[in-house]
């Protein structure tokens, strides 16, 4: 750590910030109660909890965006009122929310740009913006390119837009509300780079993160919040994930289910030299060849932004072919619309969750029957039955453990995980035959992991074809039967589970062929 | 808080509207009076000053009153009722209140009429301009004989015309501005066959803009000389003066708009069928026939601008059109 | 018949007329542009240009200053803009739904103190075409380009402003971060009521003079209701435009020369029914854009009122 009270950004460092007695309620929920927590500077503090135990709340108040109920700010021992995200950027608090707060019709440049001042004053100065931009990236590795439009990116290169923005404001104090989320093992580890690199600058960073690996790898000191409660704080020394699962949940999990082995029978979905533009228009996929069998789980590992949006989109009738065919039992079903598909028992679980999944201003009950809710026993002759839809929703709610304070809460104001939670019910309640889950433990904690692995393995078992793309190789590791690695809109190889180490796969998703 | 927020803006808008209807409507609220006061509502579609339609007959009205005396004779209206809705609940409403004749003034009123009339016996509805009572004892019908104003002003337009272009601005090609246009070509063409009226119909009766830049572009096409009818004229009339080609109006006066290129106006007066029907109640009929305002009884008017010097010849040609239409030796639509 | 139409005077008649007619479209669709971008649908903009377009007549007529006049029609359309502004983000009323209201308020006011304040339709002597030395005399061009009045110039450079602003400037940019995501554009500290009230009380100001532009510059009269539906075309445009200021415009010159052209078709006698040639800007303009333009999203954030935390 160097010991000047500068950071090299220039900005002040801030060397110990204090959240005491913090509380904050919404309607029907305590989403902290009286917590205490702090960081200092070069220090990496992890915050941990379930789904909707309120660490993204108490981040909010710290950055301005909820006032507390209750409770003090002090910031180098004096006490800071902060009003608003104008306060908290000003006394240098940058903040990476886990849903990203990016403009996704404006440029990389744009965003980092919007609300600073301008060199040129009432003009944009996005030249020199871009100029910094990737002065900051070289230095911390983010590779983007200033020029892009945002919703042309990758969840990762978004994500990497959102640690720009807050460097580029100079944050001495930086909130990672599920950074790692969404990166994939190498980014990850360049990710932990960064942030160390920053650390050592003399950075104060907060870390939220449901991998317990990662918290212990990174951390100095770790929390623990549950049902807004702060359980305790612990030196990441002595710390184990067994005893950081216990401080969680209060109970030990064990949920494991291992992988019985399984007849596959007939082809599911058969996917013949699929080609498909990406949104910029540039190749996406470039001659995909897939066969699915039923009960069967066929894992596609890659690093993002290799194809796997589009592949996914393609399967599910939300993108157009430029050639090639999908084959669905035995009949072409290439062009057809969404809703034809999904009449075919196909079910999709998309990346972006809280943009295709959900709609935030619809209650938790109305989400849940997105799919169904012109058919039985939801709804007969057109009109809605009230009593099935609500026994339905408590059912699920239960099942997944779904903190909501009731089924008529409007899904805006769940916490990230319990929103996911509430995708893979409804995709996963219709026992689909054929599935395309796109990340589907993303932002999950380990209990709610653990459960979606057990539905997925009893899918598996009842015939259901799975496509699982993701980027933990763990998780692929842990329930394939088959793993194809894409790279750059191609099939690198596809190889038995059996066969299948995280070296060999790590280097085919670089591209190395087989 | 948000319900306060909420509460507040929902009021806030029911302020607005109620003060927006407040506007439109102009309603005169009715108060208890003797039963030897007739009382008349009248419905228009424009606003009482619009130098057109409205204005005939409001005009009209304020006449008969003037005649009778303000405390025998009650004038109610509601104007800017372009919304045939609107209208409709009006028309109940001041029937609802035992007004003794309501007036219907707009074609398009026609279907409403129809349906509220039966309900309502006992008063006496006109609707105009038309010839149709739908056979209903209560409605009468009247109707301008827009035509022939149109002929006189049509052959005076033609002498006054030197590049012998005229241009003719209308709203929709139907009712009485049908009529005036249709006559207006037929007294051009008996003037001088070679003379081009050029007729342009905008679609629309509120357009002031469209009706200014369709009276432009007859200019541009060579027009020295203009006419039109209906409330949006006044757009034309400007566009004429701006560019000091000659004015024939009809309906209402509109020397007033612009004095130096108004020539002469065909003005409605349809008092002299007002007091025709109002005696006809009075007698106990309520409706059933239909009337018509024409050079004849006196209810079309060819009124000159004092302002504009008229030439003697194109003076005399206009007065002995309109003696031979009076007496019948010149016919429209033979 | 059609070879009447390719002369010289009528081709110059037609986009000359087109140029002159798109005038208080420019204006207030210019002004819309900027609320939607913001994420505000004000649907009162003919109210807006009612109010404006009396205030500027009546200021002038009693003045006999039309500068006056446009500064009587910029205030009144604030003022309209500023209450648009507090219903839709104080209140957080339904936008589509106040908007109407405030049509209605302006209507019916401008009609009340015209015939209060007037009582008859009377005639202002308005602006007057500025004269160019030589280049209003030259053949076509002058008469095309350099034969029309301030505010008609002023509406074409207007759009151009616009352009800049969206585009080029750190207001742009915060304007249309506001109407694409008021989260985040609050997470960096800009405030989206602050925006919100600044494009809704300039769209404001801008329908102001977009009735001041028919009530003293073309048309020098005020009538009840004179508008005549033109505000909403004005909305409409917005929307063909998707959004951009240029495109607007391009929307706006075809409306408007479609309409000349059909007052032609009429004039030169073409057996066209004329019920159809008035419906002809409407009909070609909505297949030309639905032709040549890729269609585009609107603002995502367009009539959603913002509140922090959700
Ligand atoms: N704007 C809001 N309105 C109402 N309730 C809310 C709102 N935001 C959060 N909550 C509730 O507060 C609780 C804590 O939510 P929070 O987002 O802080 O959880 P979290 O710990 O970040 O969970 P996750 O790991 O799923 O992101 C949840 O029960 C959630 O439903
Ligand atoms: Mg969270």
């Amino acid at each position: 750590m160097s010991d000047s009270q500068l950071l090299p950004t220039g900005q002040k460092k801030i060397n110990h910030l204090e959240m005491i007695e913090i509380s904050k309620f919404f309607p029907g929920v305590i989403a902290n109660n009286r917590v205490n927590f702090d960081v200092k500077a070069g220090e990496v503090h992890a915050l941990l909890g379930e789904n909707g135990a309120g660490k993204s709340t108490l981040m909010k108040v710290l950055y301005g965006l909820y006032p507390p109920e209750e409770g003090a700010i002090k910031l180098d021992g004096e006490q800071v009122v902060i009003g608003s995200p104008v306060d908290s950027i000003g006394l240098g608090i940058g903040m990476i929310h886990q849903h990203f707060m990016l403009v996704e019709s404006l440029t990389v440049a744009e965003n980092v740009a919007l609300g600073l001042a301008s060199t040129r004053g009432p003009l944009t100065d996005l030249d020199i913006v871009s100029q910094r931009i990737q002065e900051l990236s070289e230095i911390y590795g983010l590779q983007v390119d200033p020029k892009a439009l945002i919703w042309q990116l990758s969840v990762g290169q978004q994500q990497r837009v959102e640690i720009i923005k807050a460097l580029y404001r100079g944050a001495a104090l930086l909130i990672l509300d599920e950074p790692t989320a969404v990166l994939t093992p190498q980014e990850v580890d360049e990710f932990f780079l960064t942030m160390r690199k920053m650390m050592d600058d003399g950075h104060a960073l907060i870390f939220i993160s449901h991998k317990l690996h990662e918290v212990l790898d990174i951390s100095h000191r770790i929390s623990v919040l549950r049902d807004g409660h702060m359980i305790g704080t612990i030196p990441v020394e002595g710390a184990t994930k067994e005893k950081l699962a216990e401080m969680m949940v209060g109970r030990e999990i064990g949920l494991k289910k291992e992988r019985v082995s399984n007849e596959k029978s007939e082809k599911k979905l058969i996917l013949k030299n699929i080609s498909a533009q990406s949104d910029r228009g540039t190749p996406a996929l470039k001659g995909i060849d897939l066969e699915v069998y039923s009960g069967e789980i066929l894992g596609v590992a890659g690093v993002s932004g290799n194809g796997q949006k589009e592949l996914a989109e393609v399967i599910t009738g939300l993108r157009n072919v430029t050639s090639g065919q999908v084959v669905l039992e035995d009949e072409d079903v290439t062009g057809l619309s969404p809703k034809e598909l999904i009449n075919r028992s196909l079910s999709y679980i998309p990346e972006e969750r809280m943009r295709d999944g959900m709609i935030k201003e619809f209650t938790v009950a109305e989400n849940l029957i997105l799919r169904e809710y012109d058919q039985l026993p939801f709804a007969n002759n057109g009109f809605l039955n009230l009593k099935n839809i609500s026994t339905h929703s408590d059912e699920m709610i239960k099942s997944f453990n779904v903190k909501t304070p009731s089924q008529e809460t409007t899904v805006k104001s769940l916490s990230g995980g319990n929103i996911q939670k509430l995708v893979l019910a409804r995709e996963l309640f219709r026992k689909p035959r054929t599935l395309i889950a796109a990340q589907p433990t993303r932002g999950l904690d380990i209990g709610a992991m653990e459960y979606v692995h057990l539905r997925l393995l009893e899918q598996r078992e009842e015939g259901t074809a799975t496509i699982l793309i993701s980027e933990d190789l763990d998780e692929i590791l842990a329930l394939s039967d088959r793993i194809a690695v894409i790279f750059e809109g191609e099939i690198m190889g596809i190889i038995d589970r059996e066969e299948a180490t995280t070296e060999r796969l790590g280097l085919m998703m670089a591209g190395v062929v087989e | 808080m948000k319900k306060i927020q909420k509460t507040l803006a929902m009021l806030l808008l029911v302020v607005l509207m109620i003060s927006a209807c407040g506007g439109a409507e102009n309603e005169a609220t009715v108060v208890e009076v003797p039963a030897d006061i007739f009382k008349v509502a009248v419905v228009m579609p424009s606003a009482i000053n619009d130098l057109a339609f409205s204005q005939s007959m409001y005009d009209a009205l304020l006449a008969i009153q003037a005649d009778t005396g303000a405390d025998s004779f009650e004038i109610v209206y509601s104007e800017g009722m372009f919304i045939v809705d609107d209208a409709a609940a009006a028309i109940r409403d001041y029937a609802s209140q035992g007004f003794d004749l309501v007036i219907a003034h707009g074609s398009q009123y026609g279907s409403s009429l129809q349906e509220i009339a039966p309900d309502f016996l006992e008063t006496s509805f006109a609707w105009g301009t038309t010839v149709d009572t739908f056979g209903l004892p209560n409605i009468f019908a009247y109707e301008a004989r827009a035509e022939e104003g149109g002929y006189v002003n049509g052959v005076m337009a033609t002498m006054l015309s030197e590049s012998a272009v005229i241009g003719v601005v209308g709203p929709i090609e139907t009712g009485d501005a049908k009529l005036y246009v249709d006559g207006f070509a037929v007294g051009a063409a008996a003037t001088d066959a070679g003379t081009e009226v050029n007729t342009n119909w905008i679609g629309s009766f509120s357009d002031v803009a469209l009706a200014s830049e369709a009276a432009q572009t007859h200019i541009g096409a060579g027009a020295d000389v203009l006419t039109g009818t209906a409330q949006m004229v006044v757009g034309a009339i400007g566009a004429a003066e701006e560019n000091g080609a000659l004015w024939f109006g009809t309906q209402s006066s509109q020397s007033s708009l612009a004095p130096s290129i108004v020539v002469a106006n065909q003005v409605y007066r349809w008092e002299v069928v007002l007091e025709d029907m109002i005696d006809l109640i009075h007698g106990g009929t309520y409706g059933g026939q239909s009337f018509e305002i024409t050079l004849a009884n006196g209810g079309l008017v060819i009124e000159f601008n004092g302002d504009y010097a008229l030439p003697a010849d194109v003076q005399s040609a206009a007065d002995a059109t309109i003696a031979g239409i009076i007496d019948g030796s010149i016919s429209v639509f033979p | 018949m059609i070879e009447k139409f390719f002369t010289e005077a009528v081709l110059v008649g037609i986009i000359a007329s087109g140029i002159r007619l798109a005038t208080p479209y420019l204006y207030a669709s210019i002004g819309e542009t900027f609320g939607q971008r913001s994420g505000v649908l004000n649907l009162g903009v003919e109210g807006q240009m009612l109010l404006g377009a009396f205030a500027a007549f009546y200021v002038s007529l009693t003045t006999g200053n039309l500068w006056f006049g446009l500064l009587a029609a910029m205030l009144t359309g604030l003022i309209m803009g500023l209450g648009m502004a507090f219903v839709s983000i104080n209140l957080q009323a339904v936008q589509g739904i106040s908007g109407i209201g405030f049509y209605l308020f302006g209507l019916g006011l401008s009609d009340l103190l015209f015939q209060k304040l007037m009582g008859t339709v009377v005639t202002v002597s308005g602006f007057r075409p500025i004269y160019f030395p030589v280049l209003s005399d030259l053949p076509i061009v002058g008469q095309i380009f350099f034969n029309h009045n301030i505010l008609v110039y002023g509406a074409y450079a207007m759009v151009f402003v616009a352009w800049f602003v969206l585009n080029k400037t750190t207001l742009g940019l915060k304007i249309k971060a506001v109407g694409e995501s008021p989260e985040a554009a609050d997470s960096l500290g800009v405030s989206v009521s602050k925006i919100r009230y600044l494009t809704i009380s300039f769209g404001g100001m801008m329908s102001g003079i977009a009735g001041a532009s028919l009530s003293i510059a073309l048309l020098n009269v005020f009538q009840q209701n004179m508008t005549s539906g033109l505000g909403f075309i004005a909305v409409a445009l917005v929307y063909f435009g998707g959004w951009r200021p240029i495109a607007v415009m391009g929307g706006a010159l075809l409306f408007s020369m479609v309409n000349s052209l059909q007052l032609w078709v009429q004039v030169l006698n073409i057996p066209i029914p004329s019920d159809f040639a008035v419906m002809m800007p409407y009909v070609l303009t909505i297949i030309a854009l639905v032709v040549t333009v890729q269609r585009v999203r609107p603002p995502s954030a367009l009539t959603k009122p913002f509140e922090r935390g959700h």
